[in-house]
């Protein structure tokens, strides 16, 4: 006895002439939501934790400053001294007038360094700055 | 008579299976290349760099609250020594009791530390610091308006972050060495 199989009369197709549209959207959310990695970092630091954090909201007008475990300072690319700071942090003040600087420093540091760079900052009058911390879970 | 030429049908087609391959490409770069991570942190404004200390006018006693965090991780707060959870809570009832005050008259914490303080212990306090003031708020919104500070209209929630519980975190001098 043959037998043979039984088939729907109606089309078998899934249609897939809108799978485009569907990915583009995906693509634009994408395209919308990313930031290109910026900077190199070149320093290793492990940021603290806190419970009481805020978003910075407008990323433009921020403006980093790493401290690593081993005491490199780093804004931007660079390395820098301690020395420099006042001068770049200046020029991006100048830039950006009301430049955000945050801090990522290694949660293992001393305040010492921390303290000289706003210190720094207060000379050049960029006076906002923000404490880059992980939400504690 | 005008002779209308007729029109040959052709069939035009922009042959289209080929554009999902491609927006997935595309779609996979940016994927790969996207990382999602807010900036979050805790905001500060530093104060004006002051040339000469000795012209300043020091805060009367009852608007201050000095806390101290020392390299051994102690925290004096007001000259009393406290552990760093009990921070908030003994904050919240200074700034509690001052809502009502005029804006001269708020709390400023003044938070300071050694040169060899630990950073992340710094960072706890000045978190206890920030949640005495978060929590304050939201219980004043609550208590006075029975909502949640976010749920608020703009201009309450400005009133009660601008004029009722404003956070005042000044950094101290450091000493110089």
């Amino acid at each position: 006895m043959k037998f043979e199989k039984k088939r729907a009369a109606s089309k078998q197709e899934i249609p897939t002439s809108s799978m485009p549209d569907i990915i583009f959207m995906l693509l634009l959310f994408f395209m919308v939501a990313t930031t290109m990695k910026e900077f190199d970092v070149l320093v290793t630091y492990k940021l603290p934790e806190a419970e009481a954090i805020e978003k910075i909201e407008n990323k433009r007008l921020v403006s980093y400053v790493w401290v690593g475990n081993d005491e490199r300072i780093q804004i931007n690319d660079n390395l820098v001294d301690m020395k420099e700071i006042g001068e770049i942090m200046y020029a991006r003040r100048v830039a950006i007038p009301n430049v955000i600087v945050s801090f990522r420093v290694d949660k293992g540091s001393d305040m010492g360094i921390v303290l000289d760079i706003q210190q720094e900052l207060r000379k050049v009058d960029a006076r906002r700055i923000n404490y880059s911390t992980l939400l504690k879970q | 008579m005008a002779l209308m030429k007729k029109k040959k049908e052709r069939e035009t087609k922009i042959p289209d299976a080929g554009m999902s391959d491609i927006v997935f490409l595309l779609l996979l770069f940016f994927l790969v290349s996207t990382t999602i991570d807010v900036d979050t942190g805790i905001g500060l404004t530093l104060p004006e760099y002051q040339e000469n200390i000795e012209n300043t006018v020091p805060l009367s006693a009852d608007r201050l609250a000095a806390l101290l965090v020392n390299e051994n991780g102690d925290v004096l707060l007001n000259k009393k020594v406290i552990a760093i959870p009990q921070i908030k809570e003994t904050l919240k009832l200074r700034i509690r009791e001052k809502i009502d005050l005029p804006k001269n008259k708020k709390l400023v914490v003044s938070v300071k530390t050694d040169r060899k303080t630990n950073y992340n212990l710094y960072i706890q306090a000045l978190d206890q610091v920030k949640g005495a003031y978060f929590e304050t708020r939201e219980e004043y919104a609550m208590s006075t308006y029975g909502a949640e500070l976010n749920d608020l209209d703009a201009d309450v929630q400005d009133d009660i972050r601008k004029n009722k519980i404003p956070m005042i975190i000044s950094i101290a001098e450091p000493e110089k060495i």
